[in-house]
């Protein structure tokens, strides 16, 4: 039997990860240790989430560059409401972050799909928007760790099984819960199959009858939501949280889904694939500062170049299916 | 650029060339300038212009200073970076293509000049060496999209990410200072009158601008590129010249705009410019230039830029803080945006009859 | 029986079943014109009714209406007696009514079995796959179609897009299919298998309206026929008591009769061109001919037998990958159509809206686009007067009615776009011109003066390469015919020895035995 597109290229993938961890174990001593897997999980952890909520607006033909925004806005405003009262209920800080991204991800939704503008001048603007929002509203305070409960900062240490040291973070285990749930909703529910349909042609789409406007709209909430989430775990990783939290993590989504194999015009892709992207860009950039022979500065150059990269090979190789 | 994101296009609502179809007919003189100025008034750029009145008259009422001629040419100074690259943006989305990456161009050129400084490079060379740069830049971008064929909003967004890297390898996280002080004087001073360097650059390259986009073949093939690329192939332009000409040309203005930047600042760092293209954009967007291409004039583009310095300074005099000024200024973009959806959607509600 | 009058209920009691869908009174209006005027129609179960007749008879106007696409202003529509209300697509498929087009709207990244499920309105909330992929698999079966349901549906050729819609249909379970001239792009072996698909819905009980320009596959097909002619109905009868004469008269509302003139006799000047065993990897390959000054050599074949591909060879868009092109006795490559212009090659696309004219620019702006450089000032501007002036000089030549060279192309009618095209190449003074179906898409008076320019462009010397699949247009027009089919050429046919039938014959492939469709094409071929 052939193999789908998508699993190849998740293979590929997979292989690019184990090359750049056997690349690195050459160069840096003591590389293929627990604490790689333990600090990179952690920190993939959070990219990942967000890379999933991108990859379903982006199935859909569009793309949201405000999710950094929405992250950093998220973070404050949680992070400020657990300073203020330590004894709202973990569960309610939860929600009231994802409650607060869906909301910020319905204003683009209503925008893109009913107010008919194009994603990227919606949330270019709401990427200043819901900054300069968060900045007036902070008033330039900033967030520190030792106003937030307790039962927060540990929560990046928390584990839920370990094997020797080797750690599953309880941040990683809920980032794998929600790639397997998403995953699950795109390959097995209607909703999910509608959202492959909108972004592979939306002519046919609406000639089908989709609700169109509707499924997209919705696309976006879920990567609000998904994005307050990714705030949350922000707040919980860093502790302290000023106006900048979360900037450039937008283009860093991007490049996750993009490298993960999802078309920018949407219609293909998978959740494993954008984790997948979001793991080997934060791999690569965790492991190049670790390196000391390259400067911690040039891995935005590389990053730059291996979007490039990922999307021209993508290019090529479409065409060849299509010549053929 | 990624023109097919929505499932349908909207067009800005005036044509290229408002001048050409309203010529023929041999009225009497008065009335066809009153159906002139009416079908002015009701085009983007007639609601641009009242809209700017509207601006420049709030501010004159709660900002006495506002009118001085000093304040025009600082306000002018302050955002010149910017108005001098959306001028070359203006071509590129009409072209149906979109540049993200040109504040990191901006910041890299910056950058490139503090490091050649520091190593002891004569100024002259070092700033010709940073031109250079930016249009190798741009070229870089061009290749990726008109070789390869990949959308120019990945590109650039790649590049957005790769320029900036790039920048902050050069001086890392420390700010360089060691320019001559001729440099600053030019960069801060008024050089003819009131005008500094920067400032008559930008008047030259806005008259530029006019020609060519209204006036020039390239500027024809500019628009009808935008209006349908395949039209243009099959009429013989060489499309992937085109673009390759305004991506390197808008690496070269980023790289200039640069320059001016560190100049007028006198010091450079890696964030230089950080977030400029969302300025740049919503300049050009407001304007009434279509993100899907072929439509627009730079004469909304520069009533546009207006309303933007206007809209910043008038805000400063108020004292209202920077981060807010990008809060409305990204407003603007979205409502820019909708605003021809909405108006066709009432033209639609008012005549219910065509459907198509 | 030739004689009689149509009218609309006599027939309505030959075919076999109930009356599932009827159509009464239906009028619908666009802007300035009355697409549909009181047009009623009545399918019944196990029927195949085909609905035939010109451009802008109507027919699309209908379907939309029927799909929901568009709405009626006056009329109603009754599905199985009841009155229904087709706001939109997705209640005239929970009608039971669905639609299939000459190029069909598929997933293009959604696998076939996908393609066929994913509109279902009552999906279940959870895809399961491999109940779904055995499901597609019956269905495909059952209609006796061989194919992958994994396989993403980006790569099926148009008929296998057209199954995976049936198929699609068939698990709707419609009460009535309409199949909007599906046969316009398939080869003859794919017609074979659509015809036989659609006989088994047929006996299958369901209500098949077809539509098609081809009028042998009328009468090979239906049951019934209905002619619409201007937006109105004319008849509905029968088939087997339809002759094609009568037929056609009810299409055309007179005798056809040859609005082409007799070509004059051209004196055929020096060779221009030469293609020797041109080719290009999986389009088409094997192409001879030569052309000679004032000589207009036609290009027959049915639509999908790749002579666009030809064209857009010689003219640099999709370079040919073998053989060998000369002009004027040297050879050349091309490869940008900008080398073809220097060459003297001008060509005519079929498709103005998207490949042709710049729409919202103005009639000058777009005739001297290919040659703008001629009306540039030594700074690079355009100089507009002489711009004006050259635009001016074609709008008068041509005829253009418009009030000036200034008026928006948009604005203007299709004869007169078409006009502007004619201008626009002329502008490049070329010596060789390729005419892509040159009278697509126009009216009658306007395809007479585009017939009139041709043969006036040949006397003076210019060769010209005439693509239509306007068969009485291509015998009457050229000096000679090339024949293509499926990418290669059959023949060329002196204009001595060229007739329908024998361009048909080679077209079809008909001598190499099975029963083809040999598909006059009466009215020309409509784009969607």
């Amino acid at each position: 039997m052939r193999l789908r597109a998508e699993t190849r290229r998740e293979g590929v993938l997979l292989l690019l990860i184990v090359l750049v961890l056997f690349g690195f174990s050459l160069v840096i001593e003591n590389y293929l240790s627990a604490r790689l897997f333990n600090r990179v999980s952690a920190s993939v952890a959070i990219l990942a989430i967000l890379a999933i909520g991108q990859t379903l607006v982006v199935l859909t033909r569009n793309i949201d560059l405000s999710v950094g925004s929405i992250v950093g806005f998220t973070a404050y405003f949680v992070g400020q409401q657990l300073s203020l009262d330590n004894d709202i209920h973990p569960l309610v800080a939860v929600l009231m972050a994802v409650g607060l991204g869906a909301a910020l991800g319905a204003f683009n939704g209503v925008l893109v799909a009913f107010c008919r503008v194009p994603a990227i001048i919606v949330t270019l603007g709401t990427l200043a928007l819901f900054r300069t929002i968060l900045v007036e509203y902070s008033d330039a305070q900033t967030i520190l760790t030792v106003n937030l409960p307790q039962w927060l900062i540990d929560l990046p240490r928390l584990n839920v099984v370990s094997y020797e040291r080797l750690h599953l973070r309880v941040v990683v285990a809920v980032m794998l819960g929600v790639a397997v749930l998403f995953q699950l909703l795109l390959r097995y529910s209607s909703f999910g199959r509608r959202l492959y349909a909108i972004g592979s042609s939306p002519e046919a789409a609406r000639n089908a009858g989709f609700p169109t406007r509707r499924l997209v709209f919705t696309a976006f909430v879920l990567c609000g939501a998904l994005a307050g989430l990714t705030g949350f775990l922000f707040l919980a990783r860093f502790g302290n949280i000023t106006v900048i939290a979360g900037i450039g993590q937008e283009l860093k989504s991007v490049a996750a889904v993009v490298v993960g194999g999802i078309n920018i015009f949407g219609g293909s892709g998978s959740v494993l694939g954008a984790v997948l992207g979001a793991s080997l860009i934060d791999l690569l950039e965790n492991s190049l500062i670790r390196s000391l022979q390259i400067s911690e500065f040039l891995r935005d150059a590389l990053l730059g170049m291996l979007i490039l990269a990922a999307v021209a090979v993508d290019s090529v190789l479409m065409r060849r299916r299509r010549d053929r | 650029m990624n023109a097919r994101m929505d499932e349908r296009g909207s067009r800005s609502p005036n044509p290229p060339d408002p001048m050409e179809s309203s010529r023929a007919g041999p009225a009497p003189a008065a009335a066809r300038l009153a159906a002139a100025l009416g079908a002015r008034v009701r085009s983007w750029e007639g609601f641009l212009a009242v809209l700017l009145l509207c601006i420049i008259a709030m501010n004159a009422l709660t900002s006495p200073s506002f009118l001085t001629a000093e304040n025009q040419v600082n306000l002018f100074a302050l955002s010149i970076e910017k108005v001098i690259v959306a001028l070359i943006m203006t071509f590129v989305i009409l072209n149906a293509e979109i540049d993200l990456s040109v504040a990191s161009m901006m910041g890299l050129s910056a950058c490139a000049l503090g490091w050649l400084v520091q190593q002891g490079v004569p100024m002259p060379v070092a700033i010709l060496a940073c031109l250079f740069i930016g249009m190798l830049g741009g070229a870089f971008n061009g290749f990726w999209i008109t070789v390869v064929g990949l959308p120019s909003l990945v590109v650039t967004l790649a590049m957005l990410i790769g320029f900036r890297g790039l920048a902050r390898v050069l001086v890392e996280d420390r700010s360089i200072k060691e320019f001559p002080a001729w440099f600053e004087a030019l960069g801060q001073q008024p050089l003819v009158g009131p005008f500094p360097l920067s400032l008559i650059i930008f008047f030259a390259l806005l008259v530029l601008a006019v020609v060519v986009l209204r006036y020039s073949g390239f500027g024809r093939q500019v628009y009808v590129i935008g209006i349908n690329l395949e039209v243009a192939r099959y009429s013989g332009i060489n499309v992937a010249r085109v673009k390759m000409l305004l991506f390197t040309t808008s690496g070269f203005l980023s790289a200039l705009a640069g320059i001016l930047f560190a100049a007028r600042l006198g010091t450079v760092r890696g964030d230089m410019g950080l977030g400029f293209e969302l300025d740049i954009i919503t300049i050009v967007l407001l304007g009434g230039v279509s993100i899907f291409g072929g439509a627009g004039s730079v004469y909304g583009v520069i009533l546009s830029i207006l309303i933007v310095l206007y809209l910043r300074n008038g805000m400063s005099l108020s004292n209202i803080t920077g981060h807010l000024q990008t809060g409305v200024i990204g407003v603007l973009l979205i409502l820019s945006a909708m605003i021809p959806n909405v108006r066709s959607f009432l033209a639609h509600v008012v005549r219910p009859g065509r459907l198509r | 029986m030739n004689g009689v009058p149509a009218a609309s209920h006599t027939a309505e009691t030959v075919a076999g079943g109930a009356p599932v869908l009827e159509v009464r009174g239906l009028s619908k209006r666009f802007d300035m014109t009355q697409a549909l005027d009181d047009v009623s129609l009545t399918l019944h179960a196990g029927e195949i009714h085909a609905l035939v007749g010109e451009n802008g008879a109507g027919k699309s106007t209908l379907i939309k209406i029927l799909t929901g696409v568009v709405q009626s202003d006056a009329g109603e529509v009754r599905v199985e007696g009841a009155a229904v209300h087709l706001a939109n697509a997705q209640e005239a498929q929970a009608c039971g009514v669905a639609a299939i087009y000459q190029e069909p709207l598929v997933f293009p990244d959604l696998d076939v079995a996908e393609n066929i499920f994913i509109t279902h309105r009552e999906q279940d909330l959870l895809v399961n796959w491999p109940r779904m992929y055995a499901q597609a698999e019956d269905i495909l079966a059952s209609l006796g179609v061989r194919l992958d349901v994994r396989a993403s549906a980006r790569g099926l050729t148009l008929a296998a897009q057209q199954a995976v819609e049936i198929a699609k249909a068939i698990s709707l379970e419609v009460k009535v299919l309409i199949m909007d001239e599906p046969t316009a792009s398939l080869s003859d072996h794919e017609v074979r298998q659509l015809f036989r698909v659609a006989r088994q819905l047929r006996d299958r009980g369901v209500a098949v309206l077809f539509i098609t320009h081809r009028l042998e596959e009328v009468f090979e097909i239906a049951d019934r026929i209905t002619v619409l002619r201007d937006g109105e109905h004319i008849s509905t009868r029968p088939a087997a008591d339809v002759t094609r004469d009568l037929l056609i008269r009810d299409m055309v509302g007179r005798e056809v009769d040859q609005f082409y003139g007799v070509g004059t006799t051209r004196t055929i000047g020096r060779q221009v061109c030469r293609v020797q065993g041109l080719g290009r990897e999986g389009v088409f390959s094997g192409i001879d001919f030569d052309l000679h000054e004032g000589e207009v050599l036609g290009f027959a074949g049915l639509v999908g037998s790749r002579r666009t591909d030809v064209a857009l060879a010689l003219f640099g868009i999709q370079p040919a990958d073998r053989g060998r092109i000369e002009i004027d006795g040297r050879a050349v490559r091309i490869t940008s159509p900008r080398a073809a212009q220097q060459l003297g090659i001008a060509y005519m696309t079929e498709d103005r809206r998207k490949l042709g004219l710049a729409m919202p620019l103005s009639i000058a702006a777009n005739v001297t686009l290919p040659v703008l450089h001629r009306y540039l000032t030594r700074l690079g501007l355009i100089h507009r007067p002489r711009e004006e002036a050259a635009a001016e000089g074609f709008r008068q030549r041509l005829d253009i009615k418009a009030p000036s060279a200034l008026h928006l192309v948009e604005k203007l009618s299709g004869g007169n776009q078409q006009k502007v095209m004619f201008g626009k190449w002329l502008n490049t003074r070329p010596r060789i011109f390729l005419l892509d179906e040159p009278t697509r898409g126009i009216d009658v008076g306007a395809k007479a003066e585009v017939h009139t320019m041709v043969r006036e462009l040949a006397e003076e010397g210019m060769a010209i390469l005439c693509i239509s699949s306007d068969l009485p247009e291509v015998l009457a027009m050229s000096d000679r015919i090339l024949v293509m089919r499926e990418g290669r050429q059959m023949g060329i046919l002196e204009r001595s020895e060229a007739s329908q039938e024998a361009v048909m014959s080679l077209a079809t492939g008909e001598d190499e035995g099975g029963g083809a469709t040999t598909g006059a094409r009466i009215a020309e071929g409509t784009a969607p």
